[in-house]
């Protein structure tokens, strides 16, 4: 294992190479195909929903540990008709950006805050879930120059930590994804394998499916019992609040589409990896907990059925498999949670450096000598931000580290912190008419209710529970994201139907000679009742969402100017084409081409332009100015040696194509490759 | 032992929800000019969108028939 990491580090170190610019930290440079990207997701998903705490749940309740895996498809004609091509094509880096181009400063502000939250959990449920698959396998403590080091959950972690952190911190996006291709293999490779030495443990197939029980090999858990794993709660919780999560707000699966060469390689990557690499992953991450439920009933000697089930995975490992095997599956296991948190990091830092580093540089005004300088600069901000935000993720563990699950800490952690910017994600594509004061509102309302059902579950969540016994401890942990996502999406719509109302006010108000005056008391009412909500330490909160929710409206409006034409422009669903013309800079060119193979000639000119024959361009089905994506002939490189650029002047020499010394370096291009052209749009 | 609330009724609340939200999404794409029907690509995105939503509701049948054989 030790070796397996350093493997690792190296690897993804290596890959520092193609980082050229904060372009390629983040996005790599949106040169990939789609099959890379689908198999470099496969280890950042299931590492994120992890062998432990599915093989955990499998070992509880059978097939039914799969459902989190089979249910992504809802959204997917909202992502990628919605979603996708418009955080391509309004070229935004973040999602917090998105929302200050779709509405203004303050909601960007909130969103980042809320992401911050988001990511950095994230990353801490991820080297929890680590620390306790790495824990079994350590000896309580060692020695080392005389003195006894005992070896805790969070001395791993932190050890891991490091780790994961100094390739990020070198390698940036290419490396997350060339060593999440190379581990997305690993894992699936080793999951199979020790499946099939599992069957071949207890028999065969048959006898396999024979010893588990009847609700084992059901594929859907009950629908609302037990309070720790119903199928209702579930579904709101993953499904729902879950797969828009995964899709639309984690900044760390975004960035790998927008990694793709283009839109339409992301709808692949994307479909490739809901309807088949999914439901593959469930089988990898859940099988060790059927395995050794199947052995539980065969032999109670063998695995006890008092197994601690974040255990388990471990234990049946051990058994099925020789020493050298076990080794090699817990470097899977490993290599899947570090792809994780690798990719967490790395679009963590992108939140920050573009959220909050670069609006803080400008309101300070900093001036740079020219781009190369202020990307150096960026690029080195983002690197020291990798290292502070693992340092962060991994003091979150400590607010999981009380749940008895990894499961059911992801769970809660979801039901909770998504909700806000999901709805507000959501209703900022699909509904024009959403304004600023509904996403403002959105954001503290929602949140201020979210409280609210946390701190009185059974007044608040109870009329959504769908008879769910509440666990006074952990008071419905996956429903609450039902409950959640209505208060949310109540605030949103409240709000936005409202708008004439705040219209009217606000304008009776302006005629005021006091308006200033009215408002400043209106902010303090709204600002005091939000603090009185989060401190709770007020017999009358039930009453403060209310002032919330009707005086934030109308203090946005005040402030705020929104012209719903300009600000929606191409950043809805409704005007995706206006989105996509503002991306070229030119009218679309919509007429069909093929591919043309192309030899690379040095030229001296300077523009980002690359010039192809008259002949070639009718080819392709371009024309001058036309966006062009040019990669390295050999496809198994999967766009690792590419560029975007536009066509240029045509010239009379078919099959050649003149590139300048820039775009030969950026693309990594050898002298007289053969590359294939292509065009983008 | 009934074991309605642990197959079917899941089942049905799973792909009855779920397709609530599935063919909304289908229909705004469709209705917003997002999704081009004219475009041939896009028509297949289209197929692919009903044969993903068929593909894992056989799953999770095929699955329910089987373990309660």
């Amino acid at each position: 294992m030790v070796i397996y990491f350093l493997a690792i580090m190296l690897f993804g170190t290596y890959f520092g190479r193609y980082t050229k610019n904060t372009s390629d930290f983040f996005f790599g440079g949106r040169r990939f195909s789609w099959w890379l990207i689908t198999m470099s997701i496969v280890a950042t998903g299931v590492g994120s929903h992890s062998f432990v705490k599915y093989s955990a749940k499998g070992f509880e309740h059978g097939f039914s540990s799969s459902m989190t895996y089979l249910n992504d498809w809802f959204f997917i004609p909202f992502f990628m008709f919605g979603w996708l091509p418009i955080i391509v094509y309004s070229k935004v880096r973040s999602i917090p950006e998105y929302f200050e181009k779709r509405f203004n400063p303050s909601a960007r502000f909130l969103a980042t805050i809320l992401l911050l939250f988001y990511m950095i959990g994230y990353i801490g449920i991820g080297f929890l879930t680590l620390g306790k698959a790495i824990i079994p396998m350590l000896p309580e403590s060692f020695y080392i120059f005389g003195s006894i080091i005992e070896i805790t959950l969070m001395r791993a972690i932190i050890v891991i930590a490091i780790i994961t952190g100094i390739y990020i911190t070198f390698g940036g996006q290419t490396a997350v994804i060339f060593t999440d291709l190379l581990q997305g293999f690993i894992l699936l490779f080793a999951g199979f394998l020790l499946f099939i030495l599992g069957i071949s443990y207890v028999g065969g197939g048959q006898e396999f499916w024979d010893l588990l029980p009847l609700s084992w090999k059901l594929p859907l858990a009950d629908f609302n019992k037990p309070s720790s794993f119903n199928f209702v709660g579930i579904f709101w919780q993953d499904a729902v609040a879950g797969s828009v999560g995964f899709l639309f707000m984690n900044q760390g699966l975004l960035m790998r589409f927008m990694a793709c060469k283009s839109v339409n390689e992301g709808r692949k990557a994307a479909t490739i990896n809901i309807l088949f690499v999914l439901p593959l992953s469930a089988i990898v991450v859940g099988n060790a907990g059927w395995l050794g439920k199947a052995i539980s009933v065969m032999d109670p000697s063998i695995v006890s059925p008092s197994t601690s089930p974040d255990e388990i995975f471990v234990v049946v490992a051990s058994i099925v498999t020789s020493p050298g095997i076990f080794g090699f599956i817990m470097a899977a296991l490993t290599a899947a949670l570090m792809s994780t948190v690798d990719t967490l990091i790395n679009a963590t830092a992108a939140i920050f450096v573009n959220d909050v580093y670069r609006p803080i540089m400008k309101y300070a005004k900093k001036e740079y000598t020219d781009d190369k300088q202020k990307d150096k600069e960026e690029l080195f901000a983002a690197r020291i931000t990798s290292m502070v935000i693992t340092a962060a993720g991994v003091l979150s563990v400590l607010a999981f580290i009380q749940f008895p699950t990894v499961y059911e800490a992801h769970g809660y952690f979801h039901s909770t912190l998504t909700p806000p910017l999901v709805v507000a994600i959501f209703m900022g594509v699909f509904w024009k008419r959403f304004t600023p004061a509904g996403v403002i509102t959105t954001f503290l309302g929602g949140v201020a209710l979210m409280i609210l059902g946390a701190r009185f579950p059974e007044v608040f969540i109870s009329p959504f529970d769908h008879g769910i016994e509440m666990n006074s401890d952990r008071p419905y942990s996956y429903i609450r994201a039902f409950y959640n996502l209505i208060v949310c999406v109540g605030v949103g719509v409240f709000v936005t139907m409202t708008t004439f109302i705040q219209n009217n006010i606000v304008s009776v108000i302006k005629k005021n000679n006091n308006s200033n005056t009215i408002m400043l008391i209106l902010s303090v009412i709204a600002g005091v009742s939000f603090l009185l909500v989060i401190l709770g330490s007020s017999s009358f909160q039930y009453i403060f969402p209310i002032f919330i929710i009707v005086f934030f409206p109308i203090i946005v409006t005040y402030y705020g100017k929104y012209d719903e034409e300009l600000s929606t422009k191409g950043l809805t669903v409704y005007s995706i084409n206006e989105g996509k013309q503002a991306f070229k800079g030119s009218k679309l060119n919509e007429k069909f081409g093929e591919k043309v193979e192309v030899k690379l000639q040095l030229s001296n000119h300077n523009e980002d332009e690359i010039m192809c024959s008259k002949n070639d361009l009718i080819k392709l089905g371009a024309a001058v100015g036309d966006l062009v994506y040019l990669s390295d002939k050999r496809k198994w490189l999967g766009g690792l040696k590419s560029i975007h650029s536009r066509f240029g002047k045509s010239h009379n020499e078919d099959g050649i194509v003149y590139l300048n010394k820039d775009q030969i370096d950026h693309g990594l291009f050898g002298n007289d490759k053969m590359l294939i052209a292509e065009k983008e749009m | 032992m009934d074991y309605f609330s642990h197959s079917w009724l899941p089942y049905m609340y799973l792909y009855g929800i779920g397709g609530i939200f599935f063919f909304s999404g289908v229909y705004i794409v469709w209705k917003t000019g997002a999704i081009d029907l004219n475009r041939p690509h896009h028509r297949t995105w289209m197929k692919v969108f009903f044969l993903g939503y068929a593909w894992f509701m056989i799953v999770h049948g095929l699955f329910t028939i089987l373990a309660l054989q």
